[in-house]
């Protein structure tokens, strides 16, 4: 079999072969979930797309059937519910990057946004493919994480509503099953006092995926003087995003000067497992994993700063 | 064989085509609708060669099925100008050198046409935003970014800068 195909030029003419392909473009959620269930781990979700066809570049043809979300309305939308804000799976990192409410909520989930890929990928690549793809380098799930998002997944028997955090397995891997649909991505409305900080490390601006990233979320009390929350997440520094907890006890009920922010870098450095690839060095990542954190708590305290001079 | 029938408006011309649900936009545009103006690079969505306008968004075409784009209004180079009236970004590029090889010009001029319908009087880190997602391995991008400003003054006197 593989012989006779041996001469396609890549990635062209794929489906030039007599395995039927099918394609589904529902407008309801409930009519893709019954295609889900029925098709189960035959068929293909595509949203964007940026991801799936960089992996089925040369083996489009092994896609028997197709599940493309694109008509599906209300998995575009983006809008606040009270003390939350709901962001449908389907929105592009276009949208995250140019809505007023993220923008506002949640300022560097809007920066991260903006620093995937290039224009073209923007455009096309959604919140729920840069989820559901599960890379350890995705640029969203760090600031997800620290917003303390949550994940609607649906299929056609129940709905279930489970953390950023224990969404991810591993590299690729989630806890997904293959008749479940993500949704929505759910974030709480942060407190007042809130401060953010995004730095994600490559070796370029466009298209590049990052070597390191770090999402820093930080509330304060009421007196905007005691940290009250953090969460500071990681990317590209473990087989998945994740949340450095240790943090936590070292710096809420403290304030800004109470701190030692050399420490607390040298803390998250610890707390990481990185590898050697393409893209870094372990010692390189170790290294710079503890630079910016030092660099993000900088940037908050100045911010922070500014608003006590108001 | 499974085929779908999609419609599509492919530079202010309707097209009824059949494909393959696999089929990606790209091989549409370049082996059925033989507009070869449409590059592949890379094919993965590093390069845009491929890069075309799609309801108003640039996207890379290798990176689009084909039936995703059912129901889509599409320009291609071919869709700018004519070889008697080149599009002014396209002239822009002429006159000031930012073509050499040619194989990254069409993604570059469409990424140009949209970064100035979006914003007509971009600066030049917002023009490099603008193109950061097509490579040319020949100008080192001066020269592009040289014509996109060039177009700026262009299209500003002569106001034809809408979308065609």
């Amino acid at each position: 079999m593989e012989a006779s195909f041996g001469d396609l030029k890549k990635g062209q003419k794929n489906c030039q072969r007599t395995v039927p392909c099918q394609y589904f473009a529902p407008q309801k959620i409930e009519e893709a979930l019954e295609i889900l269930s029925k098709y189960g781990k035959e068929i293909k979700i595509i949203a964007g797309g940026t991801d799936l066809l960089v992996q089925y570049y040369d083996r489009l043809y092994e896609v028997s059937a197709w599940l493309d979300l694109k008509n599906i309305e209300e998995l575009k939308e983006i809008k606040i519910d009270q003390n939350q804000i709901e962001i449908g799976a389907m929105s592009t990192h276009t949208q995250l990057e140019s809505s007023a409410d993220i923008k506002r909520y949640y300022p560097i989930l809007s920066q991260a946004a903006s620093d995937i890929g290039s224009p073209q990928i923007r455009n096309r690549g959604t919140i729920g493919g840069n989820i559901v793809n599960a890379s350890p380098a995705g640029d969203l799930l760090p600031a997800l994480i620290a917003y303390r998002a949550q994940f609607k997944l649906v299929s056609h028997k129940e709905e279930s509503i489970v953390s950023a955090e224990d969404f991810f397995l591993g590299p690729k891997k989630t806890i997904l099953k293959f008749e479940q649909l993500l949704s929505k991505i759910i974030i709480p409305i942060p407190e007042q006092n809130t401060y953010s900080s995004w730095i994600k490390i490559g070796k370029r601006k466009a298209l590049m995926v990052a070597t390191v990233s770090l999402a820093l979320v930080l509330s304060m009390a009421e007196d905007n003087k005691i940290i009250q929350e953090v969460k500071v997440c990681l990317g590209s520094v473990a087989s998945t995003p994740f949340e450095i907890m240790e943090i936590r006890e070292k710096m809420i009920g403290r304030q800004f000067k109470q701190l030692d922010f050399n420490e607390l870098g040298q803390l998250v450095e610890d707390r990481i497992s990185p590898i050697d690839d393409i893209r870094g060095t372990k010692g390189y990542r170790q290294e710079v994993t503890k630079n910016i954190m030092i660099n993000a708590l900088e940037k908050i305290q100045e911010t922070w700063g500014q608003s006590q001079n108001d | 064989m499974t085929k779908l029938k999609i419609e599509l408006m492919v530079n202010r011309k309707k097209r009824k085509i059949e494909i393959t649900p696999s089929t990606r936009l790209i091989d549409l545009l370049r082996d059925d609708l033989q507009l070869t103006g449409t590059k592949e690079g890379c094919g993965k969505g590093e390069c845009g060669a491929c890069t075309v306008i799609m309801n108003g968004e640039l996207v890379a075409s290798c990176l689009v099925l084909a039936p995703q784009a059912d129901g889509a209004v599409i320009t291609t180079i071919e869709g700018l100008g004519s070889s008697d009236h080149l599009d002014p970004i396209q002239e822009a590029f002429i006159e000031s050198g930012a073509v050499q090889c040619g194989f990254c010009t069409p993604g570059m001029i469409l990424a140009a046409r949209r970064l100035l319908e979006e914003n007509p009087h971009p600066d030049e880190e917002e023009i490099k935003r603008g193109i950061s997602g097509n490579l040319c391995r020949c100008t080192g991008y001066q020269k592009i970014i040289e014509a996109i400003k060039l177009s700026i003054a262009r299209l500003s006197k002569s106001d034809s800068g809408k979308a065609k």
